[in-house]
């Protein structure tokens, strides 16, 4: 059921050898390859028949469910629309990612726009990558959305890493915040000839106690641009912090904008950025330890989007 | 054995001109040099070129005229990279801090090897002992002395031929000096490690076979520490006093 070229794309986005254990949804070219569901994680196709709806019962502690999206399909624009219910009290890592293979000039895309609900004293790891693969010259695009609630002590952990192979991305991240609930965002991006990628990101912080953390990571290769915008906005004696470095190779260009709404007296928000290329000092200190400089700009490229 | 021959080291005197112009001489016919498996001690006033000096050696500048020979090979227009293959390790003055890269990844890098078991006999050898300490990123959030023992551990992992240390002990508790001082000594004996610390620190002084004072980008003075001493007393008297009293009722009270 999976041939070599699927295994492959699903090993650089999931890191699967082979079909997941436990729950799982693996959808291939737009149709549902297999799903499995277990006995605290439901999956069902919503309503719409346009995605589906992930169902994770109250008080579920460390599970994991799987939801790789593979595209080979020269020509295919596949958009898909999710819904992640964590109940109360769980404790659950989902992974997510969407491998395209690119083998002809036609252009293939997906946007998985996801919506998370997550409950009182739930925590929520997501994990999602995204990549392209393939010789073919046709544009590959990725065009993700995450909404996310969180409710009361609810805590959600996002890593969102694209690096490689997509030539266009935009990304739109929005995140409402409950009373002392708390989130930390995490995007890495490498681009490279003349990709784009672009990441627009809504964080309110709406109840008493509420924190949020954002951190951006990216690489600008070759002629590509990146472009980074985020609202940090208060509405409650709460904690917020935006930090973004961006590394400049080549002809790149990087646009970093960082905004803070402070709407209540006691909001503390604060944020960082830095844009530049490579600094000196590191690699020389990489070189005097036997690298040489292509190594060493290798190994400080690596260590910053880990 | 590293030999330095008439090695001078220029920049243009006004940095927007680079090529023509007149420059400012910072290594001025510096000729010596260092025997294998000697230790020894760099001294001198801020910005007398040491630092300079040392970066020479591991070819971080480049040198403007004269020459530098490591076992008899010149090794003047060798890079980076083929110096420190050839032997020579630099620990910087100010070290670069990183994102994302820890303790872990550039001792591996300096040893070749991420055997786990290899990493920790080089660091309890310096008497880190905790092993969280290898996976710290070395970045801005770590103390002065940390970073300067992170330093100290990727010179020593390469085990080199050549370890010029710019400076280990600022910022290290002077508690932690003496060890730090037996680790370099240890080295020196058990490895034959040509030794050259650069530091205003009596301690490490007194441990070398030589001192040489840099003032001025020349050699000022080299030999034994007793003749080094009234030159250092000297120099620590105030050479600020037009600058610090000014022109007008300012005085001074030393
Ligand atoms: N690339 C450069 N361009 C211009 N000036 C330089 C350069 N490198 C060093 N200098 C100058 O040369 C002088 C010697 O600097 P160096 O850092 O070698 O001194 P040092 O003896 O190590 O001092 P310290 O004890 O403060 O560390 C200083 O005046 C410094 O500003
Ligand atoms: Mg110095």
């Amino acid at each position: 059921m999976l041939d070599a070229l699927d295994k492959e794309l699903l090993k650089t986005v999931a890191d699967l050898e082979s079909i997941p254990k436990g729950a799982y949804n693996i959808r291939k070219n737009g149709k549902l390859l297999g799903r499995e569901v277990s006995a605290n994680i439901d999956i069902e196709s919503n309503a719409e028949g346009t995605g589906i709806v992930i169902t994770i019962k109250p008080g579920t502690k460390d599970e994991s469910v799987h939801i790789p999206v593979i595209l080979s399909q020269a020509g295919l624009h596949d958009v898909v629309y999710n819904t992640f219910i964590v109940g109360e009290d769980a404790d659950v890592t989902i992974i997510a990612g969407c491998g395209i293979h690119c083998g002809g000039s036609a252009p293939e895309g997906h946007e998985g726009i996801h919506e998370f609900r997550i409950g009182r004293n739930a925590r929520l790891k997501y994990v999602e990558k995204h990549v392209a693969l393939g010789e073919g010259k046709g544009k590959r695009t990725l065009n993700p959305t995450t909404n996310v609630y969180l409710d009361e002590n609810a805590y959600a952990e996002m890593e969102l890493s694209q690096l490689g192979g997509v030539d266009e991305a935009r990304r739109v991240n929005t995140a409402e915040l409950g009373p002392g609930s708390a989130i930390l965002i995490t995007e890495r991006v490498m681009t490279d000839g003349d990709q784009r990628a672009e990441s627009k990101n809504e964080l309110i912080l709406q109840g008493e106690d509420s924190k949020a953390n954002i951190v951006s990571r990216s690489v600008v290769k070759g002629d590509s641009k990146q472009d980074f915008f985020v609202n940090l906005e208060a509405r409650a004696k709460c904690y917020g912090h935006i930090e973004c470095d961006a590394i400049i190779m080549d002809n790149g260009i990087s646009e970093t904008v960082p905004a803070l709404k402070a709407l209540h007296p006691d909001a503390a928000l604060t944020h960082e950025a830095s844009i530049g290329k490579i600094a000196n000092d590191q690699l020389m200190k990489l070189m005097s330890l036997g690298l040489t400089y292509d190594e060493s700009v290798n190994r400080i490229i690596q260590g910053f989007l880990k | 054995m590293i030999e330095l021959k008439n090695v001078r080291f220029s920049v243009p005197a006004d940095e927007s001109n680079d090529g023509g112009g007149p420059t400012k001489t910072i290594i001025n016919d510096v000729s010596f040099t260092f025997e294998k498996g000697k230790f020894y001690g760099i001294t001198g006033p801020n910005g007398g070129g040491k630092t300079t000096l040392s970066k020479l050696i591991m070819g971080i500048n480049p040198v403007t005229s004269g020459s530098i020979t490591l076992d008899g090979q010149d090794i003047s227009d060798m890079s980076i990279t083929d110096r420190a293959r050839a032997g020579i390790a630099y620990g910087f003055q100010n070290s670069a801090r990183f994102k994302g890269t820890t303790f872990r990844d550039l001792l591996s890098i300096a040893a070749g090897t991420d055997d786990e078991a290899a990493l920790t006999r080089i660091i309890a050898g310096l008497g880190i002992c905790s092993l969280d300490f290898l996976d710290k990123p070395v970045d801005t959030k770590l103390s002065g002395g940390e970073i300067k023992k992170i330093e100290l551990a990727t010179i020593i992992a390469r085990n080199p031929k050549v370890a010029i240390y710019d400076e280990p002990d600022t910022g290290i508790d002077l508690w932690t000096i003496g060890p730090m001082v037996e680790v370099l000594k240890r080295e020196q004996k058990e490895k034959g490690t040509t030794t050259i610390v650069v530091s205003h620190n009596r301690t490490f002084l007194e441990a070398a076979d030589e001192i040489l004072m840099i003032r001025d980008g020349r050699i000022a003075y080299s030999g034994g520490l007793d003749g080094a001493l009234p030159i250092l007393e000297d120099l620590s008297a105030c050479s600020f006093g037009d600058l610090c009293e000014g022109e007008t009722d300012v005085r001074c009270f030393r």
